[in-house]
This record gives structure tokens, sequence and C-alpha cells, in this order.
């Protein structure tokens, strides 16, 4: 999602030149959105916005910038810029169990809002989309009390069964129409419908190139990284939905797949294990975490941490003909805002339908949304569904927490127990799950 | 983790993880109907609380009856007990109970009360209980939910969404059917109808025991000297264990006893405790507190008893319920604040003209913690003074606390 160097530093697998077109798009978009952002002449109004269940399209229509706190958050914390935010927080008080995410945000909030990719501005208005994670609460009610802007909140019910109750999408219109009355108050501008539907259809189109790209991974090589890559490709989907050039981005990205079939050129030079991977990344450490992966040939062929922007891979898309009806649903849709039992089967689906060999769960110490039960999930992995599984645990904004040696011994302790369990089994040893 | 899983369902008595004796209470619960003066009434609470096998919910169904276990903060317990159901408190294993099983299937950076309340789960100690309530107040209690569901099966589980958008019309129309969601597993739980008429009046016994925990917190506010915080604490923990059919005639009693008392008040420091809201601090703890002098005359403790001043049941019930939780702008750390969190701890520093804050929050308990960096900043800016402690259930040793709780009394007695 982030602006990282080419992740193929030694050469092997993919030549950078694959990645070329699409690594320099996306450069271009990034740039681009911190630059409207931080530009002095910028006339828009600002929204801040969480990315589960966001309502980017709407705040959009009326002419508002979106500034997204988690990704600045982790821009910095990829670029580590994130432990002098933290820092600071806690010199304000936030004490070392509170969210890696709130307290860079925080900390870069009360110095200035100063990145090394942008200026980050103050908000004018604050959307909290209540989807999955109750820290959006707390975090709003700070940056409400620090900026005096008012404090929308957009509460979405918890999804503990596939399908909402139709009293949830009630609730969830309503609540869409009592916001689209405060922008119009607030922007002097009436609600123009043509222009949410125009959004949507571009949204829509990005959706269906996301879950191209995304389900590439089936296919055995898997032409990308599901992990790694996916967290990288995620800025447009997330940041920028609802325009074309984040549809158009999709486009360049799945016909560079489609080359790298076409070229039998993989991620890695051998795909000894497709793994699937829960959890947030570390992004104080991404590039050491991936090669922890790499040095045993293991790919990631599907992830669920891509989808905490929507389960679009799940058969969502925005729908102009429907369009407050779909925005509902899509709130809904946020990973973290799925029960356990829906993200047991959404997990039990992806190990099937991607054909995984293992899966490795990334715990993340100030993250309770993601990581609270991730310990019985393991166990769940490992016996009920019979996939070798590791959990291990840093912090995805923190680098205090990332400790690189114990974390690779685990890891090549998995992956070297996983390698013998196959030779045993190519000699005709015993049958190992 | 081999016996994690073992434990798909709980044997029947399996508690390994308890120090201590079992306390066995009538099924009638006569014990409590019997103690006549607050010391008997305080000598069974602190059995009872010290005693993790819910003894209470053991006698309860020694009559055949069934118990529904509810997490803190806040649930509608009117429903569970218009299905005859007893709604207990799972507040937390307290000081004895060992954690063996819950560390590996939760993660290491959690909360006391969840990682005892799912070792209870793991261990069996929860075997007195049919069914689960958790509302969303936070990520953990939360996810909790969803591991119950695998580590519990056969007893059902729920997890209630109470709204965090206090303004929308539409929200009471939406807790309404979040409602009808839990009232549709307690008609399978007990094989009988909702009935409205039958909720209406568990909500007006509720309101009975209401009105007396809000005589209590007045006498604890207004005449502090007449009552010691660990008498208030247990008389009010009571009332989430026992059936509120003996809960308020036993509170009605000591509330009787208290208020003939002729105590005065001492020279102490009235304070708001701010934070205890979902864990419990231990005994003490909180003894401590007002060893040191101060009174605490304002506090989140055991919220569930007034969340809410007494509730109309009108035509319908259900909505009567969803309209008292919505429309009470309570500031806690698991709502959203209904004003500011400055001005929403100047209006109960003023409400219970206490002269300081003490910030007591458990360990790891991301709403508290988070919560308390505003209050601090409105009260510094007011020139409050403030303590901020953080506790964990399974504490024992109380110097440093009570180090850091005489030096904020003496700063506020000597400046």
């Amino acid at each position: 999602m982030a602006e990282t160097s080419d992740p193929r530093p030694d050469g092997s697998g993919v030549s950078p030149s694959f990645l070329r077109d699409a690594r320099g798009l996306q450069r271009k978009l990034v740039e681009e959105y911190y630059a409207r952002l931080g530009s002095p002449d910028r006339s828009r109004p600002v929204a801040y916005m969480l990315v589960g269940g966001n309502l980017a399209e709407i705040v959009r229509s009326f002419g508002y910038e979106v500034v997204f706190p988690e990704i600045v958050a982790l821009n910095c914390a990829i670029k580590h810029q994130s432990l002098d935010n933290i820092l600071h927080a806690e010199s304000m008080g936030y004490g070392l169990d509170v969210c890696g995410y709130v307290k860079n945000d925080l900390g870069l909030q009360d110095r200035d809002g100063r990145t090394s990719f942008g200026q980050i501005p103050r908000p004018d208005l604050l959307v909290c989309s209540f989807s999955g994670c109750y820290v959006y609460v707390k975090w709003w009610e700070a940056l409400a009390e620090s900026y005096g802007v008012p404090l929308f909140m957009f509460d979405v019910p918890y999804m503990r069964e596939e399908h909402p109750r139709k009293e949830d999408i009630d609730y969830l219109v309503s609540q869409l129409w009592d916001l689209i009355h405060l922008l119009e108050k607030r922007t002097g501008r009436a609600f123009d419908m043509d222009a949410l539907k125009g959004m949507l259809v571009e949204s829509r189109r990005a959706e269906d190139g996301w879950v191209d790209f995304l389900r590439a991974g089936r296919l055995r090589p898997s032409p990308i990284e599901a992990y790694f890559e996916s967290i990288f490709y995620m800025f447009p989907i997330n940041v920028l939905r609802g325009t074309r050039e984040a549809a158009d981005f999709y486009g360049v990205v799945n016909e560079e797949v489609r080359a790298r079939v076409r070229d039998r050129t993989y991620p890695l030079p051998e795909e000894k294990v497709r793994v699937l991977v829960e959890g947030v990344p570390p992004y104080t450490n991404y590039r050491t975490f991936w090669d922890f992966f790499r040095k045993w040939g293991a790919v990631s062929v599907v992830a669920t941490y891509p989808k905490v922007g929507g389960l679009f891979d799940r058969g969502f898309r925005h729908d102009p003909a429907r369009p407050f009806e779909s925005i509902a649903e899509y709130s809904l849709g946020a990973y973290v805002n799925q029960s356990w039992p829906l993200r047991r089967k959404i997990i039990a689906d992806y190990v099937r339908e991607y054909r995984a060999d293992a899966a490795i769960i990334h715990g993340i110490k100030s993250c309770r949304s993601f990581t609270a039960g991730q310990g019985d999930l393991r166990d769940w992995l490992n016996r009920d569904q019979g996939l070798p599984t590791l959990y291990i645990e840093s912090d995805h904004e923190d680098p205090r927490y990332f400790a690189p040696a114990q974390i690779k011994n685990r890891m090549d302790a998995f992956f070297e127990s996983l390698e013998q369990r196959r030779a045993v089994g190519a000699a005709g040893g015993p049958a190992t799950a | 983790m081999a016996d994690l899983l073992a434990i798909q369902d709980p044997p029947p008595e399996r508690a390994d993880a308890v120090e201590g004796d079992r306390v066995e209470l009538a099924a009638d619960f006569r014990e409590f109907g019997d103690a006549h003066s607050i010391e008997e009434i305080l000598r069974l609470a602190r059995e009872v609380l010290g005693d993790p096998t819910f003894p209470t919910a053991r006698a309860w169904r020694k009559a055949g009856g069934r118990a529904v276990g509810c997490f803190p903060v806040y649930t509608p317990q009117e429903i569970v007990h218009s299905f005859g159901l007893l709604p207990v408190a799972l507040s937390g294993g307290g000081e004895n109970l060992e954690i063996s099983r819950a560390d590996a299937a939760l993660g290491s950076f959690l909360c006391s009360i969840s990682k005892s309340t799912l070792e209870a789960a793991l261990t069996g100690l929860l075997e007195p209980f049919d069914a689960y309530l958790f509302p969303y107040i936070c990520d953990v209690s939360r996810n909790l939910e969803g591991i119950f569901s695998r580590v519990l099966p056969s007893r059902p589980s729920h997890m209630l969404h109470l709204p965090q958008n206090f303004t929308s019309p539409s929200a009471i129309p939406f807790l309404v059917a979040e409602y009808r969601s839990l009232i549709a597993k307690l008609e399978r739980l007990t094989d009988r109808p909702f009935s409205p008429e039958q909720l209406g009046r568990s909500i007006e016994l509720f309101n009975e025991q209401r009105a007396l925990v809000a005589r209590l917190a007045a006498l604890q506010r207004d005449a502090p000297g007449k009552i010691g915080l660990v008498e208030y604490y247990l008389l009010r923990r009571l009332g989430g264990l026992l059936p509120r059919e003996v809960h308020i005639p036993l509170l009605r009693r000591a509330l009787a006893e208290i208020e003939r008392r002729e105590r005065k008040n001492k020279d102490a420091i009235p304070i708001l405790l701010v934070g205890p809201f979902c864990e419990q601090p231990t005994l003490d703890l909180l003894q401590l507190i007002e060893d040191v002098g101060c009174y605490v005359v304002g506090d989140e403790l055991q919220m569930l008893h007034h969340w809410c001043p007494s509730i109309v049941p009108g035509p319908d019930p259900l909505e009567s319920l969803a309209t008292a939780y919505l429309r009470t702008p309570v500031d806690i750390g698991v709502r959203l604040t209904p004003t500011t969190k400055g001005a929403a701890i100047q209006a109960r520093l003023d409400a219970a003209r206490a002269q300081g804050v003490v910030f007591l929050t458990a360990k790891f308990c991301e709403p508290a913690l988070e919560d308390v960096v505003l209050y601090r900043r409105a009260l510094e800016h007011r020139r409050v003074p403030y303590l901020h402690m953080e506790f964990e259930e399974k504490s024992t040793t109380y110097e440093q606390a009570r180090l850091q709780l005489e030096t904020f009394v003496e700063s506020i007695l000597f400046d």
C-alpha cells in the first residue's frame, strides 16, 4: 500500500522491470495524492475517515479531500518515521498498550502533521465509520477534542450472520442520509445523486480489477505475492476508490500479471510452499519480514489483511443502481467487522480455493481487533483443519516490538519442519497434513 | 494447546484452577434472607466473590433454574430475567483463578478479565451457565464471544451490538432488532415464547433495584462517612450475582441500617474513581484508596445498575429499554461521549463535589487508557489534581499503590 523500494533486491524470480509500469503508476498516484493534500493552494475541505466501511464516495461527491490517518500511519511506519510519532504520543500520555496507529497519528498531529511524503492537513470534518474496531471511536473522540470540528458517527453493526438483517440496512441508510444533510449544511451544496452514481461506477470497476488481481493467487504457481504485493497495491482501492485513476490502475496491474503467467515469471523461482497469511504486517520491518518467507520458497497465495477495506473477493460490489443500499452493505464488509465464526469460514474457504499448504498468523501487540483470538484460530487451523500454522507476534507500527532473530528462528523452524514432512511423505513415510 | 481443544464442552465439575474452598448456598438463597446485619451480608458477599465457581448460579440451578452469564458493562438483563433465567454478571476471575490456558488462545497483550473469563470457560467453571451474553464494549469482549462459540459450542452465546450513534432516530428500531435477535436465542433455550407483559414486570423489578442502588450511591456521595467503599462496592456487586428478588430486600435492609448510622464524615478528600467499569479491582485496592484518606463520591464500579434511571415500560417494553439505553447520556469509556471528555469530567466533578480524580484503569484496557489522556488534559487545564494507576485482577502487593495514593492525598492536603 505504501511506497517501498524494489521488493526484489536479490534479482531472482520476477525482474524488477516486470513491475515497473504498475509500480511507477502507483508511485505517481501516491505522490499526487499527498501533493494535493499538502498543497498551499488547496481549496477543498478535508474529511478524516477510516478505511474499514468508509464513505469516501459520498464525502468526495461534496468536494472533500479525504485523509485516512491509518494509511498515513502505515506510510510513516514503512518509511521508519513512526517511532518518533509514537514516542511523542507517549509523552502526551498515551500508554504503551495503546494502538500504534492511534499513537502515530496523534503524535504526528501534535507535531504539525509534517512527514517526508507530505504535509497532512487538519480536518474540517471527522467521519467515524465504526466498522470492526472499537478504537476508532476513541481515536476520533481525541481528534474531535483536539480540533474542535464535528464528528459524525457512522455506526456499523458487527456481522454475526453472513447476511445483514433488514434493520441493519435501514439503520445504515438512515445514517447515510443524516451524513448527507450534514454535508449539505456544511458545504452549502445540494446533494448530487448523479455525481455519486458516477463515482460508484468507478468504484465497481476498481473492485472488479482488484478482485481479478487477488484471484490470480489461485493459479499454481501463483503469479502474485498475495500478502506483501497485495498490501502494496491496496493504496488505490482503499484511498482512491471512486476515481477513474484507481479503476484504471488495476487494468495496468492485471496486464502485468497476465504477462507474468505468459512468460512464466513468478514471485519466486520455485514456489515451494503456498501460504495463507492472517494479520496486519509489521510495517516497520516489511522487507525483513518478507525475506523470512522468501528464504524458504514460501509464497503467500491468499491473505486476510488486504480485505480490511472490504470483502470484494466474496462478491460484494458497489452498485450505482442501488447506491445507498450498496454503500450500506459495503460498510458491513470490512474483514475485522466479521465475527470469529465468519472469519473462520472465510479462512477455511481460502485454504480450499487457493490450495494453501500452511498458514502464518501475525499477531499485533496493539491491535486487539485483529489479534484477540488468533491463538484460538491457530489451534483451529492446526487441529480442526489440519493445516500447519504458525503464530508470531510483533507490532504494525512500533519497531520496538519487532524481534527479528526470534521471529526468524520461529519461521525457520516452521518451514524446516514442513520441508521434513514433505520429504518423509515423498519417501513413502506416514502421511501428514 | 492440546488440552485447549480437548475441552470442546466443559466437564461437569472441573475447577482445578481455583484456589480455596467452594461456597455452597441454599437453592432459595436463605442465607441472604437470614442475614440481618451489614456484617453478615458483607461476610457472605466476600465468600461469594472469593469463589470463582459462581456459587449463586450453582445455587439457582439446584432448584432447576437456568442462568445466563453476562459480560460487562451493560446488557439488557431485564430481557433475560423475563424468560425466568437468572442473569449473572461475569466480572472476571478475581484473585483466586490461575490463568494457564487462556493466554495461548487470546494472545499476550490483553486484559485480565478477558483471560480469566476464557480460562473459566476452558476449565469448566462456567458450567452453571446455559448461555452467555457479550455486549460490544471493546474489541476484546467482541472477539471473546467468537471464541466462546467454538470452545463451548453446545452453550449459546450472543454478541450484542450496542449502537454508538446516539442521535439517529433509527438507532432505536435497530437496537430493538438487536434485542429481538437475543430473544430468538432465549426462546430456543427456554422453549417458551417471549412475553412483553413479563418483560414489563421485569423492568419494574429492575427499576426497584435501580432506585435502591441510586439511594446507595447518593449516600456514598453525600454522607461518605456512613458507608465504607468496600461495603458500598460489595452491596452493589451482589446485585449482579443474586436473583433480583433476593437482592432488593437485602439492599433495603442494608440501606436502612446504613442510614441509621451516626457517623460523621472524616477529613478525607472527596474524589471520583474513574476507569474500573469492566475489569474489577481487588477489594484490598479499594480499601487502600479509603485508608489513605479518600472518599469516593463518584465512580464507575458496577455500572449496570445505574446506567439508566427508572424505565417506564410503555406499550412496547423493548422500545422502552432501547430508548433508555440510547437516550441516557452516560460518560464512560465504552460509548461515544455525549459531549466532550473535558466537559464530561467537569460535570461529574461538579455533580459529586469532588476535589480530585483517581484513574484506576485495568492493564491493557484500551478504551480507559485512551480516555485518561483527554480527561487529564481537561483536569490540568482546570488545575484539578489527579492520579493514574493501573491494576490487574491478581494484584498481590500494594506498596507502590499505597505510596502513589499517599503522595496524591498529601499533595492535595498541603496544597
